[in-house]
């Protein structure tokens, strides 16, 4: 067995044998990780960090062409969902699996994840059919020393996650399963639509508000609420989020899209011959917050 | 619009909401909300036969906690309903833990989490108007989960 492989496999058993938290040590590529959560999905990756030491040609040389190479160094660098996504389109199950890229001169190299996680990084996984391959477009950033993993944005309905080292930058898009969904059958908006009152259960929470009304209508295939006045000039409209029968959790929208959903307030709607005669607010702790009752 | 100044008074809103109705727990949503990541969905647990109320705090156990009095006494009333729930709130993963029953015994949770204290209420209100142990479990689920 060649020296190098002999130590990679010396290394490999005693970072299983010895996993983290490591003693103090200084390191040439020291441990990082990051994670983001989307819509209750948690999203983490786990790697050490290369530094550029002033070598010339990162990738092409350091990194030669067309090996597959973990980002990252030591243990190879992994990355974990907690619930099932699609990671540029492709689907990915719950689990935690190791990161592997082919760089290629060209600007399209391919993202390799491998269900076996704890690998070191020079042992390169043979293909599987349970790897997901896919490809990213590399492109050009402003100079990394460090190689850094990110989530440069973040979405309702996902993240982008993302690698620089160097002058390379390889993002790709991570897309969650969304838990609620605004659409809403318009023949069973009908028994909710129409004017209510909205009365506090005790004082307002804000002593300066005045005496409310909800109004729900249905627009754009969505049941709707609509505060008068609004407790707030900006919070004026909500989707309502129907979490169980007659059920409805407050959902606010920006240019359309879901954007913050606040399961701090439930509306309980009371439904008597086809018709919802009036409703509860309940709040996290299941206290009624205000009761409203449809107006004629 | 101002994004932060809109999301700001949304929350202050709901924050003040909640701070009127149940002063003092909105201290601990930070906690809560850390630990509901953490939160992993799983079976509610089967009653346990004969499971009694017998080490759910009393009124002077929670002498500290005035407010969360009345909540313990609704989950002494029905503990072979509240031992068929799994909390949803985190710490369902804790070490002897076995239902919702456990967070209102021994350390008590209940105390002071918000969750625990909505899913107990819950449970009482929906047992009260007739619901069986699986329409509450599916409240509970749609509700915290």
């Amino acid at each position: 067995m060649p020296p190098r492989r002999l130590l990679s496999r010396v290394a490999l058993a005693l970072a299983a044998a010895f996993p983290a938290p490591a003693p103090a040590q200084v390191r040439a590529s020291e441990a990082a990780s990051v994670s983001q959560t989307v819509d209750g999905t948690r999203i983490t990756i786990e790697y050490s960090r290369p530094r550029g030491r002033a070598r010339d040609s990162l990738f092409g040389k350091v990194v030669p062409w067309g090996e597959v190479w973990t980002p990252g160094a030591n243990l190879a660098t992994t990355l974990e969902v907690t619930k099932d996504v699609r990671v540029n389109g492709r689907p990915l199950s719950k689990g935690k699996y190791s990161v592997w890229m082919v760089v290629r001169p060209e600007t399209v190299w391919t993202v390799v994840l491998d269900p076996r996680a704890q690998r070191y990084h020079t042992e390169r996984p043979d293909s599987t059919a349970e790897q997901i391959r896919f490809p990213v477009h590399r492109s050009e950033r402003p100079f990394s020393e460090v190689l850094t993993w990110s989530f440069p944005a973040v979405r309702t309905d996902g993240a982008t996650l993302a690698m620089q080292w160097g002058t390379s930058y390889v993002p790709f898009d991570i897309e969650v399963r969304p838990t609620y969904l605004l659409p809403f059958p318009a023949q069973q908006a009908a028994p909710y639509l129409g004017t209510y009152s909205w009365e506090w259960n005790g004082p307002p929470p804000d002593s300066t508000m005045k005496p409310m009304t909800l109004t729900v209508s249905y627009a754009n295939g969505t049941l709707m609420g609509r505060w008068e006045p609004p407790p707030f000039p900006e919070w004026e409209t909500f989707a309502l989020i129907r979490i169980a029968d007659n059920w409805f959790i407050p959902g606010f929208l920006l240019k359309g899209e879901l954007w913050e959903v606040a399961r701090e307030m439930v509306l309980e709607f009371s439904v008597r011959a086809g018709r919802a005669t009036a409703f509860e607010v309940r709040d996290e702790t299941d206290k009624l917050m205000a009761t409203g009752k449809r107006k004629p | 619009m101002d994004l932060e100044k809109t999301a700001t008074s949304r929350r202050r809103f709901l924050g003040a909401c909640a701070a009127a109705l149940a002063a003092g727990l909105i201290r601990a949503r930070p906690a809560r909300a850390a630990m509901a990541l953490l939160a992993s969905a799983g079976p509610h647990p089967t009653p346990r036969p004969g499971i009694t109320a017998d080490k759910v705090l009393t009124r002077e156990q929670l002498a500290d906690q005035p407010n969360a009095i009345p909540v313990f006494d609704q989950v002494r009333e029905i503990p072979e309903v509240v031992d068929g729930i799994r909390c949803q709130c985190g710490c369902a993963d804790h070490p002897g833990y076995y239902s919702l029953l456990s967070c209102f015994e021994g350390d008590a949770m209940a105390k002071s989490c918000p969750v625990c204290q909505g899913q107990g209420r819950l449970a009482r209100r929906l047992h009260k108007a007739g619901k069986s142990l699986d329409e509450i479990r599916s409240a509970i689920d749609a509700r915290y989960g």
